[in-house]
């Protein structure tokens, strides 16, 4: 098993603790595929605790390394205080995208390379199919309305969505392509 | 039954957790770090989070109609009718709303569906109902008619819009639809300010400060105004039609910018004492 | 077509509407005053009730039904005028004393925790002799000089049949247990005594009979 580090060890804006993180992301390592694997090496997690706000990125692949600001980790309905599901969404959904990366059958996008947001909402969908069936919160509606925003409201956008989120592996060619069709159906509406 | 009902009793089923506001004020994160606090920021679908701000916005609009209609209900039983200045025809307009704001909550239910929102998924404030516990009918009306319902169709407006550049079909019908019973709330309070006040030029100056307070702590620093940075536009136009004069809300929207500025600085200092 | 300036009945065949009714114009005017006053209390306290029920769906119901009965005590409001009666106010009270300890009681509980207590009280006891009351006043006043009240008493038996027919099944879905079979009825028998000894909602008389100023039942106006 990879080590886990999380900087900082000890919060002060925030009711955090590392092992907290510690625990999601070690749970989520293991879901991925990613425990044994040999590029990643130790792995990192950063937390802004000086912001609320609640963006993630992976700032690199091997070793992993992820920065994320304290709202991506905080329990919406108690305000400082640490979210176990809301950690293992925005912490999975870097991780799982980490091991789709690392995956030379996904054949992703260049790690440095500008991933449209039409594109990035359809990965993320894929994403978050998989860990719903591993056992995560699943919020489909809420990833269906995401998608919906960047795709159009319409039967064949919710048709494009439940591609995605019922497929067991895509590759990135094939995400592109069913965010592409269901963006072109309704632009020709 | 008590004839006032304090926020902290007000009953909720266990889905829901209530967040004290100062809790949210005193957040160390909205002032320090360069990150700093949330940004103001006008809701727009190319915004990279604008799925989660819509839910967000949404499920604080929810919990905000909920309290909207215990607010009216209450005054329905909390004054006497006539003796203590609730007319009758007072109460049947009290009565009305709260028909109206059940059916935004309805309205907000199958919003929420559509958006992947769940119910609680969010912290609920009760400051909004705190306006509604004001034990004078006419700086109740005021404050909650015009402060809160006004800030309503500001809210409304803006999510109208969010739904019609999305091209989200069911958003802006229903805003559309909330957006014109909330006309209607507001013009209940111009309406009934003018007829209650109108031999008590103190009272009404009374009122209508009070009013100016709940304006500017529903102004949230900044939250909602006339600039870009403003998450919630002003909308003059359906304040309009809610009898609201171009002076009253040219005041609102120097209110906001007060706020607004206030809430910067404030930010500001704490970051250099930080 | 026939003849435009042929003579017609004034009352087709088909119109059975009749003159004779139980109601003079001053009793007519006492029931609606005392229905504007029940109606108020009733609204008031759903209205009061929403801020203090914890389930979601009763909450948005009470907010529904509370306008309804507002609704209900301005369409009396309206009428007592027209029944001679120039300051509504006067009326609008309750029939007897007994009235008013049963709306003391009702409007009484305030707890989260009883919802079931509320609802029985609207659900299971008043709006049951709200329908009553109204149905005997719709099935004896006069359907020719008394129109105005028949129309106002439908729209508002329509709206109380299904607002009833609302609260008995909330109030099933509520009562799961023995013991909440118990609170139930045993919240209805307290409240139910005290409207008994009133007499029902415009005290004795409510259903015909005596009514309490009075030892002679009406005498029916014939025509
Ligand atoms: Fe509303
Ligand atoms: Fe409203």
């Amino acid at each position: 098993m990879a080590d886990i580090d999380v900087v900082p060890t000890e919060f002060r804006n925030v009711e955090f603790t590392a092992d907290q993180i510690r625990g999601v992301v070690a749970r989520l390592l293991v879901e991925a595929g990613l425990v044994d694997h040999p590029g990643i090496g130790s792995v990192r997690i950063e937390v802004d605790e000086s912001t609320p706000l609640s963006k993630v990125v992976t700032q690199s692949l091997e070793p992993l390394v992820i920065c994320a600001q304290s709202g991506a980790l905080e329990d919406r309905r108690r305000t400082r205080h640490f979210g176990g599901d809301e950690a293992a969404d925005a912490l999975g959904r870097a991780v799982f995208a980490a091991a789709d990366r690392l995956d030379p059958t996904f054949d992703g996008p260049a790690f440095d390379a500008d991933v449209g947001v039409a594109h990035a909402v359809a990965w993320d969908c894929h994403v978050v199919g998989r860990m719903a069936r591993l056992g995560h919160r699943p919020q489909r509606q809420r990833r269906l309305y995401s998608f919906e925003l960047r795709h159009g409201f319409s039967d064949a956008t919710v048709a494009a969505f439940d591609r995605l989120w019922s497929a067991e592996r895509l590759t990135w060619a094939e995400i592109v392509a069913i965010s592409d069709d269901a963006r072109s159906v309704v632009g020709a509406a | 039954m008590r004839k006032a009902f304090p926020p902290e009793d007000l009953a909720r089923d266990s889905r829901f957790a209530r967040v004290d506001r100062m809790d949210q004020i005193a957040d160390p994160r909205a002032a320090s770090g360069q990150g700093g606090g949330r940004p103001n920021q006008r809701l727009t679908p190319d915004r990279a989070d604008s799925a989660d701000a819509a839910r967000s916005l949404m499920h604080g609009i929810f919990v905000g109609e909920i309290q909207a209609l215990e607010g009216a209900g209450r005054t329905c039983w909390d004054f006497e009718t006539g003796t203590d200045g609730a007319p009758f025809a007072l109460k049947l307009d009290m009565a009305r709303q709260c028909w109206d704001e059940a059916r935004h909550c309805e309205i907000s239910v199958k919003l929420s569906e559509h958006m992947g929102t769940e119910i609680g998924e969010f912290g609920e404030s009760a400051f909004l109902y705190q306006a509604a516990c004001n034990p004078d009918p006419v700086l109740r009306l005021t404050g909650v008619n015009r402060a809160l319902e006004g800030l309503a169709i500001d809210v409304f407006n803006t999510m109208k819009e969010f739904g019609s550049i999305s091209a989200d079909p069911v958003l802006e019908f229903c805003e559309d639809w909330m957006l014109a019973d909330e006309v209607t709330h507001v013009k209940m309070g111009s309406d009934w300010l003018r007829k209650l006040t109108e031999d008590d030029p103190e009272r009404r100056a009374n009122a209508l400060e009070f009013q100016r307070v709940v304006d500017k702590l529903f102004s949230f620093g900044g939250f909602r105004g006339e600039d870009d940075e403003s998450p919630v536009i002003l909308a003059r136009r359906f304040r309009e039609l809610a009898g609201f004069g171009t002076d009253e809300i040219d005041e609102i929207a120097a209110i906001s910018a007060e706020a607004r500025d206030e809430a910067k600085a404030h930010r500001a200092s704490l970051a250099a004492q930080g | 077509m026939a003849d435009p300036h042929a003579p017609r009945p004034a009352f087709a065949p088909w119109d059975r509407r009749e003159l004779p009714g139980s109601f003079t114009v001053e009793e007519s005017a006492r029931r609606a005053g005392n229905y504007k006053w029940i109606e108020m209390r009733l609204f008031e306290a759903l209205g009061g009730w929403i801020a203090t029920v914890p389930e979601l769906d009763v909450k948005m119901r009470l907010g529904t039904h509370c306008y309804h009965h507002a609704w209900h005590a301005e369409l009396w409001h309206k009428r007592l005028p027209e029944l001679r009666e120039m300051n509504p106010e006067r009326l609008a009270v309750p029939p007897n004393e007994q009235m008013e300890r049963f709306v003391e009681a009702l409007t009484e509980p305030e707890a989260a925790d009883l919802t079931i207590e509320k609802l029985v009280g609207v659900y299971r006891v008043l709006i049951p002799h709200k329908i009553a009351a109204y149905t005997y006043h719709l099935n004896n006043t006069s359907t020719i000089t008394d129109a105005p009240t028949i129309r106002s008493l439908k729209f508002i038996l329509h709206d109380e049949m299904d607002d009833w027919r609302d609260g008995e099944m909330i109030l099933q879905s509520l009562i799961e247990t023995p013991d909440d079979v118990r609170r139930a009825a045993e919240r209805q028998v307290e409240l139910e005594t005290i409207l008994v000894a009133a007499g029902g909602i415009c005290g004795p008389g409510t259903l015909g009979g005596p009514t309490s100023d009075e030892q002679q039942p009406h005498q029916e106006v014939s025509a």
